[in-house]
């Protein structure tokens, strides 16, 4: 028995002492980024034999390195300082990569020699890998731990290759070690170079999308919307006109883009803007939006605490800042805002710089639909984040658009973030829209009205029949056709304390008329309302086609919009 | 004999003359254009289903009375209506696109209380 322990202990002993020459190489330097130039050094350790001392030295040492040529360019060979007597050479193909010989370890270098000389172990084609076979010899032995060789490799994209990661990039073949008289000298070493976490390169097909109610609700389609991308390294430099724009291009009808030219791992800001010379954006700015402001007027921003809000998303506190002139409290709503809309909507134009969005002149606001008008960190601002950041794992982002003036969303996207809620005890009034979910509180309420019109005594009259009862506001986009009729005269009958607007926009045959009572206490009257009165200037039998109508809309006292039914 | 040689004119041109110039007109009965006839009793039918700026339109009612004329869009929302005074059988009217979008339209006949007599369809170029 003690005899077998001595055996087991000489053989322990023997094998952790004895060790193999080595082909060692290694990474010198640390790289993270699609571009970056990684060096590798290839190394000679002198082996020991079984009683620790050293191996014989070799006069030659040859080896075979392969590499991934989609995902390394090598720039730079540079032999390491030596004697200055020794031979070398480098002698590379491109296009092939070896199969080992399975019987043998890979990282048994020698054997893997032997194994390409007896035919057990070929290079076979492959596009993917190359080979540079190093040799170099002299009548002086290399030092324990001496460098023969770095290389310097590009690292390149792997985008548009097979290969999902950087996980094995360099190998050795073979090592073909030889002392002066010819003997084979052990050879091992480790098994490839890999990295991990490599970022950048180009991102591919990066997939945003735009949320807006003027696509879910038919107003318009996705190609109605367009995008700029810069770097958020542009944007942050604080000059605009700088900016180098990255890509650019129009959404499907769905509002889906495929974008391309985007780097992964790469921060850029995303700007969503609407085809401003779309009619409907006429329609954007409503009686609905006006009573909201109007209401956010009263109950926050002049009332004595100003504290208090009637809004339900801190989003609508940019939408429905509509004038803020050099000092004004940003996101503020105040009695000048809804008097610029009420100015817009009957027509009369504002010497301030207003941004109200009508067409020819949109006013975009954008940002990742999951954060969509959140509450800002240290403030009750609405933030909007235009940053995305592709990656490997993640190349899709959705956005939504809304546009300012349109309070209510009805051509915008309708926050759905927890954070975008302003909370009821924030609010001035809990209203039965503030009790509803985020995401669908402006879903208007429908109500029926008649809208016709018909030849009398040579004249075009067209009324607007109501029955409707509670509404505070109303507001009717007619066009005419301008080429047959003239208007002559508009005859409200909304009640005594009734403002009543109409915008008269005869070049292109567009009236707007309605109503709105600024202490949200008068109803429109029932009967006919309004009634426009045109004459014709061509002989008319009958009037189909000649008054057509869009927005039809009224407006309740907590703000609620009223969406007409016409039979 | 000069006399009777300007009466025997008279009579001459007289004679010759086309017959419907002088026959009573019949104000009630409306001359339809082959491609504006409705066989059925009531209907709406359009001349051209392509139209622009203006198409003829017959509209044929049951009786004499308050109808509408409605034009829908491709949502079937309502976007323009007329009310009419129309006399049974054909009446001759004309549909005005120029206020209208390029688009693809429902144009439907109802009587006063909405019900549908008619309906067909036009695109505006």
């Amino acid at each position: 028995m003690k005899k077998i322990l001595t055996l087991l202990v000489s053989v322990l002993c023997t094998l952790s002492v004895f060790g193999q020459s080595k082909m060692d190489y290694t990474r010198v330097n640390t790289v993270t980024q699609v571009g970056d130039t990684l060096i590798v050094k290839y190394q000679y350790f002198k082996g020991t034999d079984a009683d620790g001392n050293d191996m014989p030295d070799a006069k030659l040492y040859q080896f075979d390195i392969q590499y991934n040529n989609k995902l390394l360019n090598p720039v730079l060979y540079d032999w390491q300082p030596t004697a200055g007597s020794e031979q070398k050479a480098i002698n590379s193909w491109t296009g092939y990569k070896f199969t080992i010989d399975d019987t043998k370890d890979q990282t048994d270098f020698d054997g893997q020699y032997l194994s390409w000389l007896a035919a057990d172990a070929s290079y076979s084609s492959n596009s993917d890998w190359s080979v540079d076979r190093v040799t170099w010899q002299n009548t002086t032995s290399l030092e324990n731990g001496d460098e023969i060789l770095k290389v310097s490799y590009k690292i390149k994209d792997k985008a548009n290759t097979n290969y999902t990661d950087y996980s094995n990039i360099i190998n050795v073949n073979w090592a073909n070690y030889k002392e002066a008289d010819g003997t084979q000298i052990d050879v091992t070493g480790q098994s490839n170079v890999g990295l991990t976490d490599i970022q950048g390169g180009d991102a591919g097909d990066v997939s945003i999308s735009v949320s807006s109610n003027i696509i879910s609700n038919n107003i318009g389609d996705g190609s109605d919307f367009f995008y700029t991308i810069i770097t958020k390294e542009d944007m942050d430099d604080g000059d605009p006109t700088n900016d180098v724009i990255v890509a650019s291009g129009t959404f499907d009808a769905a509002g889906d883009a495929t974008v391309t030219g985007l780097e992964n791992d790469v921060e850029y800001a995303v700007w969503i803007s609407i085809d401003d010379s779309k009619e409907y954006l006429d329609n954007v700015v409503t009686v609905s939006d006006l009573a909201l402001i109007f209401q956010e007027a009263i109950g926050a921003g002049d009332s004595p605490n100003g504290s208090t809000t009637t809004f339900d998303y801190y989003a609508q506190k940019l939408l429905g800042d509509v004038y803020f002139p050099q000092g004004d409290d940003p996101f503020t709503i105040n009695f000048q805002d809804s008097y610029e809309v009420l100015a817009y909507l009957q027509g009369v134009t504002s010497d301030n710089t207003t941004y109200i969005t009508k067409t020819g002149g949109a006013f975009n606001v954008s940002g990742i639909k999951s954060t969509f008008g959140d509450k800002g960190e240290t403030t009750d601002y609405p933030t909007f984040s235009p940053i995305i950041k592709p990656s490997d794992s993640n190349k899709s982002f959705e956005f939504a658009h809304a546009l300012a003036g349109d309070v209510n969303f009805s051509h915008g996207f309708e926050p759905t973030s927890t954070n975008a809620s302003i909370p009821n005890a924030a609010q001035s009034a809990t209203t039965a829209r503030s009790m509803m979910a985020r995401g669908v509180k402006f879903q208007p309420e429908t109500a029926n009205i008649d809208l016709v019109s018909e030849l009398k005594d040579g004249q075009v009259i067209f009324s607007i029949n109501s029955d409707v009862v509670d509404m505070i506001g109303s507001q009717f986009n007619i066009v005419y056709d301008r080429t047959r009729l003239v208007l002559d005269n508009v005859v409200f009958d909304t009640g005594n304390t009734m403002t009543n607007f109409t915008n008269h926009l005869e070049e292109s045959g567009k009236i707007n008329i309605g109503s709105f009572d600024q202490n949200f206490e008068a109803t429109v009257k029932t009967g006919t309302p309004y009634k426009l009165i045109f004459t014709p200037t061509v002989q008319l039998n009958n009037t189909a086609g000649l008054i057509t109508f869009k927005v039809n809309e009224g407006v309740k006292a907590d703000g609620t919009q009223i969406n007409f039914i016409m039979n | 004999m000069k006399k009777l040689l300007i009466l025997l004119s008279l009579i001459f041109v007289v004679g010759c003359s086309p017959e419907e110039i002088i026959s009573p007109i019949d104000l009630n009965q409306t001359e339809v254009p082959e491609s504006l006839v409705i066989d059925d009793l009531q209907g709406l039918k359009l001349e051209s289903t392509i139209v622009s700026d203006e198409v003829r339109m017959n509209v044929k009612l049951p009786y004499t009375g308050t109808y509408r004329i409605k034009i829908r869009d491709i949502s079937k929302e309502l976007i323009s209506q007329e009310k009419i005074q129309g006399q049974e059988g054909d009446n001759l009217l004309k549909v005005y696109v120029s206020s209208l979008s390029k688009d693809g339209y429902i144009i439907e006949l109802t009587n006063n209380d909405h019900d549908v007599l008619g309906l067909t369809t036009f695109v505006v170029n």
